[in-house]
This record gives C-alpha cells, sequence and structure tokens, in this order.
C-alpha cells in the first residue's frame, strides 16, 4: 500500500523572502524539466467592487502584455527561444502563470517572470484590445449550456460574496471591461504583491539555486495598498430553485449547490465530504449503478466538495436523458444523501472509498507539472504547501460516522440552490 | 506476431499500459458509421465474460483505475495507468475485457445512446468548436471512408446490431494489428505474462480497407452550419500528401508552428487575430489530426492516420467578423507562400520546436504512446525533429510551403446563426470591411485591415452550401 503519511513523497524547501515572497521547490525526477508556477492568491473571489467581474481574469490576460524592458512580443520570443510550454488560468480563489520549460532556463525564467510581476507595462489600445479577446473567450463557451447553468447557481447561491459570479465574469461586465483602464492599474498595484504570492517550481530543481535567483531578481518588490475586505456571505435560510430554458438541443440538466465550510485543518468534515462525494457519485456507487447502468434514465453524474478559502459550494451534476427525469433524478439524490445521512456507510464500501482517494492522489503526481497543479491549488487555500502531507493524512480518521455527520449536516434544503435546464429539438 | 513496446522505469511508482489496435472507422461498413467506435466502447465500457460492467467498475474503482478508451479513423487505444500496486489485477482485468469481451445488450444500448446523444446533442447543440471541425473533416473527405465522424451517425449507430459487434471484434481485434506497450515500475515477468493473455484473439485479421485518395478540389467550397450559434465558429484547410514518413513534414512543421502552435501565444495567426485586433480567444494551425490531451495544450497520441489534411482552427468570432478572420487567415498563408517564413521567426521557430517537443513526452503515458506512434509511423517525431531541426534551412520551409499549402483548393466550415447572410455577402466577394468598438487602432493595423478585407474568396455559388445544423451526420 502507499503511504498515505507522505502524501508528496518528494523532498520540499522553502524560503520566504524580507518582502513577504514564499519560495517553494519540490524536487521530483522529470528529465531535466521544472515545471515554474506563480500563484497570485487573487481569484474572482476578490471582485468586490460592482460592475468588475471577471477582472480577476480578465487581470491573468493583461500579465501577457508586457513590460518597458521585456515588451509582450520580446516575453513570447523569450519563451519561444527557451522551447516554454507556458500560459495562465484563474480561479475563484487565485490565478496561476505556469511555465513548463528545460530545469536550463531557471535563471532566464526567473529574471522574466519577476520583470513582468515587478513592472507589467501597457497602453490603454492594448487594454481595451485584451478586453476584447476576454470577450471571444466567454463567446467561446456561450454554446455550452452549463457556462449558463454555473453563471445561474452561482447568482442565486450567493448574496453578497464575490463567489456570487464565475471566475470569467458576466457578458454585461465583460463588455464594459474596455472602460475600466484606470481600475486595472489599481488592481494590480494591489493584487500583485510579494504578500499576496507564491513561487512554486517543481521538477529536476537546485533549490539553493532558485532561493538565490529569486532573492536578485524579485528582491526589490514592495508591498502595495491593503486589498479590499471581502464581504461575508450570510447564512442560507432558504431552498433557491431556478428553472432554464435553451435554445436548441442538449441533454437537460439538473445542477444542485449545497453550502459547505471553508477549508480548514481543523476537523475531519472537508475529507468527509471528499468521501461522500466518492460514495454519491463515483461509477461504482449505487445512484450510477442504478440511473445509469440498470434503468439507463441518466447519461452521466457527478458531485464534488468544492473547497475554497470562504464558505463554498459542494455541487452535483446529472445528466438525464429525457426531460421528465429531472424531478426523478433530483428524488433519488436526495434519497440517498438521506440513506447515508440515516445509516452511514459500511466498512467495505468506506475502505473502497478511501483507497480510491489515496490512489487517486498518487496518480496525480505523475509528472512534474501535476505535482505543481496539486501544490498550486493547496497554497492558493492554505498560502503554503506544508499542510499537504497533514491534511491528506487525515482521510484515514475518517469513519462512518464522520460521513453520516456531514451527509445529516450540509445538505439541509434550506441550504441548497439548484437549477434546471431544458433545450428545444432544434 | 503481437508486437511490444516496453519503457521501465525501475523508480516509478507508476505503470501506464496502453493496448493499440491498428483499427477504427475506416473499417465501419456502409450503413453501419459507427460500428468500429461502438465495438470499442463495448470493449472499453462494457463487461466482460467473468464480470458484468458494473463488477468491472467495482474491481476497478478501489485502484482507482480506468479503462481510457480512444476510437479514431485508424487507431483504436485502450490505456490506463495504476499504481504498481494494483498492477496484477488491473493487468488481468484489461486482458479480460478485450480478449473476453461480454457483449450483454445492456451494455450495448447504454454505449450507442451515448454515441448518439455525442451527435446529436453534443456536436450539433452544445460544442460548435468540435462541430466546425467535424464539418470540416466531413467536407473535405465526401464519400472517403474518413467522412463520417468516428463515433458514426444517426443511421448508421441505429442499424447496428449485437452480432455486427461481435463479428467486428473477431475479425478487426486481432493479434497481427496489436501493438502492446508498458511503460513505468512494472516487474520484470509482467509484459511477457500480459502479451500471453492476448494470444487467446484471433491471429489475423480482415485485410484493412484501401484509403482512396481524398476528393480532388478544384477550388474554394464553403459550408455554413445554421444554428442558433452566439457567435461563428470557423474551420478551414485542405487534404495534405505527406505525413510523419515524408521528409517535407518537418519543415512544414515549422510553418505551421509559425502560423500558430496549439494554444501557445507564438503564433502570428493568433498575435494577428487575438494580440492585434481582439477578434476572439485563439487561432491555430495543425499539419495532422489532433486532439489535446486533456486540460495540457499538447496532443494525445496515438491518432495515426495514413492520410492527413493542414487546417485552420479560428474559435469563435462576432457573425460581422467571420469573413474578415476567414480572409485574414488565407491571407497570412498566401503571405507565407509569397515571402516565405521571415528569416528571424524561422530560427526562432526551430529553436522553439527542438525543446519544446521534448514536452511531449512529459510522462510515463505520453512516452508510450510516442513509442507506439515512432512504431506505427516507421519514425519517431520527437527523435526525427532532434535530427532534422539543426539542419534545416528557412529554404525548406519555404519551399514545403509552397509545394504543400494552398489558397486556391481549401473548403471551411462556419458554424453560424448568420448562414443566408454571410453566403450572401461570400458571393458578392465585396470587401468585408471590419469595425472595432474599443478605442483607437494604430494606423498600420487599420492599414493592413484595408488590405485583409478585400482579400479575395474565390467560391462559386455551387460551392458555397448552406445546411441546418440538424441535417449533418444524420446518415
Amino acid at each position: 500500500m502507499i503511504d498515505t503519511a507522505a502524501a508528496l513523497p518528494f523532498p520540499v524547501s522553502e524560503r520566504t523572502l524580507a518582502s513577504g515572497l514564499r519560495v517553494v521547490a519540490v524536487k521530483v525526477e522529470s528529465g531535466g524539466l521544472q515545471a515554474y508556477y506563480s500563484i497570485v492568491r487573487t481569484g474572482s473571489r476578490n471582485e468586490v467592487d460592482p460592475g468588475k467581474s471577471g477582472f480577476a481574469h480578465f487581470f491573468e490576460h493583461m500579465m501577457f502584455r508586457g513590460t518597458e524592458r521585456c515588451p509582450q512580443e520580446a516575453y513570447k520570443d523569450e519563451l519561444r527561444r527557451i522551447g516554454a510550454s507556458s500560459n495562465a488560468a484563474t480561479f475563484n480563489d487565485y490565478t496561476v502563470f505556469h511555465i513548463l520549460s528545460s530545469s536550463a532556463s531557471l535563471e532566464k525564467i526567473v529574471e522574466l517572470e519577476a520583470d513582468r510581476f515587478r513592472n507589467l507595462s501597457y497602453g490603454e489600445p492594448a487594454f481595451q484590445t485584451e478586453a476584447r479577446a476576454v470577450l471571444g473567450e466567454y463567446n467561446a463557451g456561450r454554446s455550452d449550456p452549463l457556462q449558463r447553468m454555473h453563471e445561474s447557481l452561482a447568482e442565486n447561491a450567493f448574496t453578497r460574496h464575490p463567489y456570487g459570479h464565475t471566475v470569467i465574469g458576466s457578458l454585461e461586465d465583460i463588455e464594459a471591461m474596455p472602460d475600466h483602464f484606470a481600475y486595472s492599474r489599481d488592481f494590480f498595484d494591489r493584487h500583485y504583491r510579494p504578500d499576496n504570492a507564491v513561487l512554486l517550481v517543481v521538477g529536476d530543481v537546485c533549490d539553493e539555486q532558485l532561493f538565490a535567483a529569486v532573492e536578485r531578481h524579485y528582491g526589490g518588490w514592495g508591498q502595495g495598498p491593503g486589498r479590499p475586505t471581502i464581504p461575508e456571505e450570510p447564512p442560507q435560510t432558504r431552498e433557491n430553485r431556478v428553472a432554464l430554458d435553451w435554445r436548441g438541443p442538449t441533454a437537460p440538466l439538473l445542477l444542485e449547490g449545497w453550502r459547505i465550510p471553508a477549508f480548514s485543518t481543523e476537523n475531519l468534515d472537508l475529507q468527509a465530504l471528499d468521501l461522500l462525494a466518492e460514495l454519491l457519485f463515483s461509477r461504482h456507487g449505487r445512484l450510477h449503478r442504478r440511473l445509469v447502468l440498470e434503468e439507463q434514465t441518466v447519461e452521466s453524474l457527478s458531485g464534488a466538495s468544492d473547497v475554497r478559502v470562504d464558505p463554498g459550494l459542494f455541487t452535483v451534476l446529472v445528466r438525464p436523458r429525457r426531460p421528465e427525469r429531472l424531478a426523478e433524478v433530483e428524488a433519488a439524490v436526495d434519497d440517498e444523501i438521506a440513506r447515508i445521512a440515516r445509516e452511514g456507510v459500511d466498512p467495505r464500501t468506506l475502505r473502497d472509498a478511501l483507497s480510491h482517494v489515496r490512489y487517486s492522489f498518487a496518480h496525480a503526481l505523475s509528472s512534474a507539472d501535476r505535482v505543481a497543479k496539486v501544490g498550486a491549488e493547496l497554497i492558493s487555500l492554505a498560502g503554503e504547501l506544508g499542510v499537504l502531507n497533514g491534511y491528506r493524512a487525515r482521510f484515514a480518521e475518517v469513519t462512518s460516522e464522520d460521513v453520516r455527520r456531514v451527509a445529516g449536516t450540509y445538505f439541509q434544503p434550506t441550504s441548497r440552490t439548484l437549477v434546471t435546464l431544458t433545450g428545444s429539438p432544434s | 506476431m503481437i508486437r511490444t513496446i516496453l519503457l521501465p522505469s525501475a523508480t516509478s511508482p507508476l505503470v501506464s499500459i496502453r493496448v493499440y489496435f491498428g483499427v477504427g472507422s475506416v473499417c465501419d461498413p456502409r450503413g453501419k458509421e459507427g460500428l468500429a467506435a461502438l465495438t470499442a466502447a463495448m470493449l472499453g465500457r462494457g463487461g466482460s465474460r467473468s464480470r458484468r460492467y458494473a463488477e468491472v467498475l467495482a474491481a476497478l474503482y478501489p485502484m482507482a483505475a480506468r479503462i481510457d478508451t480512444q476510437a479514431d479513423k485508424e487507431a483504436v487505444v485502450f490505456s490506463g495507468t495504476v499504481h504498481r500496486d494494483n498492477l496484477e489485477p488491473y493487468a488481468d482485468l484489461l486482458a479480460d475485457q478485450i480478449v473476453q469481451p461480454r457483449f450483454a445488450d445492456e451494455d450495448l444500448e447504454r454505449n450507442r445512446r451515448d454515441a448518439l446523444e455525442h451527435i446529436t446533442r453534443r456536436l450539433r447543440g452544445t460544442d460548435d468548436e468540435t462541430l466546425g471541425k467535424e464539418a470540416l473533416g466531413a467536407l473535405l473527405y465526401r464519400g472517403h471512408p474518413y467522412g463520417h465522424p468516428c463515433a458514426g451517425t444517426e443511421a448508421g449507430l441505429a442499424a447496428i446490431t449485437l452480432s455486427d459487434v461481435k463479428a467486428f471484434h473477431v475479425g478487426r481485434f486481432t493479434q497481427d494489428r496489436l501493438i502492446l506497450g508498458l511503460a513505468g515500475g512494472y516487474p520484470d515477468d509482467v509484459p511477457a505474462r500480459l502479451l500471453e493473455r492476448f494470444t487467446a484473439l484471433p491471429p489475423r485479421g480482415l485485410p484493412l480497407p484501401v484509403l482512396p485518395p481524398p476528393p480532388a478540389r478544384r477550388s474554394a467550397e464553403v459550408l455554413l452550419v445554421e444554428k442558433d450559434a452566439p457567435a461563428t465558429a470557423i474551420s478551414l484547410g485542405h487534404p495534405l500528401r505527406i505525413t510523419r514518413a515524408h521528409p517535407d513534414f518537418y519543415p512544414l512543421t515549422v510553418a505551421r508552428s509559425y502560423l500558430g502552435e496549439h494554444r501557445t501565444f507564438n503564433g502570428v495567426l493568433l498575435q494577428k487575430m487575438r494580440g492585434l485586433r481582439g477578434l476572439n480567444y485563439g487561432d491555430y494551425a495543425y499539419i495532422e489530426s489532433f486532439i489535446q490531451d486533456g486540460a495540457s495544450t499538447f496532443p494525445l497520441p496515438n491518432l495515426p492516420r495514413t492520410q492527413q489534411h493542414f487546417e485552420i482552427w479560428i474559435r469563435p468570432v462576432r457573425p460581422a467578423s467571420a469573413l474578415f478572420a476567414l480572409r485574414l487567415a488565407l491571407r497570412e498563408i498566401e503571405v507565407l507562400r509569397t515571402d516565405g517564413i521571415p528569416g528571424p521567426d524561422f530560427e526562432e521557430t526551430r529553436r522553439f520546436l527542438l525543446h519544446y517537443s521534448r514536452l511531449w513526452t512529459q510522462d510515463d503515458s505520453r512516452r508510450l504512446g510516442h513509442a507506439i506512434d515512432g512504431l506505427v509511423h516507421g519514425v519517431d517525431i520527437v527523435s526525427e525533429l532532434a535530427r532534422r531541426l539543426p539542419t534545416m534551412t528557412k529554404g525548406d520551409v519555404d519551399r514545403a510551403v509552397r509545394e504543400h499549402l494552398s489558397t486556391s483548393h481549401w473548403a471551411a466550415a462556419l458554424v453560424t446563426s448568420q448562414a443566408a447572410a454571410l453566403r450572401r455577402l461570400l458571393l458578392q466577394g465585396a470587401p468585408a470591411p471590419i469595425t472595432y468598438d474599443t478605442g483607437s487602432m494604430p494606423p498600420e493595423v487599420l492599414e493592413e485591415d484595408r488590405r485583409i478585407e478585400s482579400f479575395p474568396l474565390p467560391v462559386s455559388e455551387a460551392a458555397t452550401t448552406v445546411l441546418p445544423v440538424a441535417s449533418l451526420f444524420a446518415s
């Protein structure tokens, strides 16, 4: 069996600069490659100002617009010269810029990244053009009804917290983005700061060489103005239900979200919720067996505990084959949650789920880049990588009673938002 | 008779297995389109003689293992990665699935429904970009064995019986078509034992169909797929006469990367459409079949095709910008044909590919997939790029571009709500000026816009078709 006490079986070293910038090196044999991740702990969660949904993601785009010393074209050419794969992604709680390349390029990458994080420079025309590329990204997803479903789920599940909009933002706010040039400079000034960033480098990396290079290039990066307070979401007191129509053919869809607690290492609730998601929605689970395999009334069903910095949602997505099955499928999910809340789970089923969770994590570490992805997510939640092994190890402590308890606690109708969508034939 | 590829890595706790068969949708009988993919689904996502499918899933679950099933035009691959703790039960189960499938009625109906939903709901309904690519494929290979989606057609899937599936398995999933690959930290005795399991398959299969050449293109052709789409997805391209086995493939790879390396910011198409003009999210070029591997930017391995085509993927644009975007892409090809690749770009793209291609094999499963592709093609693309790029010249690239890329014999598929209007504009041949709703554009961009908007799109009335989306992939 794999050792759950060492979920991340690689040497890790850390250094924190005087500016507050934390640097983490994870040594993984990777054939001379490294994954260089710059994690900014700002995501759509930090979009507190009205009319600015999607701005963290927009700013991810702007980070590729260059500096005076290294303009956009020069930055692109430098990365092309070293044969790097480079991109970025924005989530609810963080934005990550990642570069996969030969380890021999470490010094150059540190230099390039330090420059753009400290000295980003762009004019209003470039800003406005990039805003339209963001609109293009939104449009690329518009034929998928899930984009509309997730917008609706967020809008209805949260009343004050910025989790009430999706990461890419609302169409209305995206269309207005070209008007917010001055705001964008302020956004950079507030959020792209060393005390809000972590560098994570995974692969064939020499930690001392990395730390020295970071000291050299990021050394003068200073702290900025404070970041805005994020409004607290009040407790949900009633169930929200929304029914959407869709023009065109689509599978009918059921998307549910139940409020769950924020990331924490204080108790076992999040591990128990992860296991509950496995028990409810794995392809080995009772619901899948009945609805997908035996009755064949459902094309697919899935569920996950979406753990975030602030209280988030346990989400469920079901694709029945016919719209008239939506109510029946909703009831089937409810019944299964209620059964686990009543009866708990038998030892063998729990043992299988624990085994699945352990091996899934081991599989997720198959390359330096994948290790970095796992690390970035945890850093976004905890601010550090050090809690990972302890957090993973505690899965082994979860009992049937823990699973029963979280099923009974968090899955009350008053903490649910439910969105359904049905399409027209053509 | 069974070919094997072994890539041991003693320190790895994981083991990847790929079971590759040189068979695919080119073997679908006429009227039974989708048979190869449905048979593959019955093996990868069905029961075996010893286990119902629910029991297969129950056995895989504690291992966190899966059987990934990929069915393409000329290859079907079953693959998975497991921790070495679980290698023996996983390998046994995988062999059972492929050698002794259950062929249960309930598995057939479920897999058939999934395939039909892929066509009628996903392609026609909710994924306009993939729809555009499949529509281009249907246009380029009309009447050819590549001319239908690998998943099949509505009528083809409806016509397939369990007897068809059983016969296809016996006749096509045979030892002579099989390449078995293992990579990672497996014990020494496992490959031989797994190989032995597959000797229960029939030794030889039915001969593969001989592919005709793609239909000859005498001019440009446009298919406008009419659907209620907020933005217009565009794919364009034309057949190529070369594959990885041809020396010109490698200089053309440099040209392809210069035009638009998949999901990178390097390409001139992306720079001009997104970077300078904010038209859309991305624009990329391909000279062989490409499916993105998960969330990575790299291609899935094991999609070999004996015939390939050049393709440009223009991500959705506003309908009013669609013809401008199409003209911009074609004009860039024409500029490349006429002026050649700029010297500095040639040098940087060549250098980029030397390093970047190493990233294609960054884990055991991908390394194994590439090794299998090397065996199928007779050349390993990463090694071949490493060998050829250092001595390649700008002249090699320019000659390959002039030889193999065309701006007169192309086809394009546009998925749009404005099909009739776009058709009218295309046939009028009038310039397609673009307007910007943001601030001032640099004068050099506006100057180039004037040249792009009048770039000729010589399409005839007969070669400009509007089809309602519901008619695509029906039969």
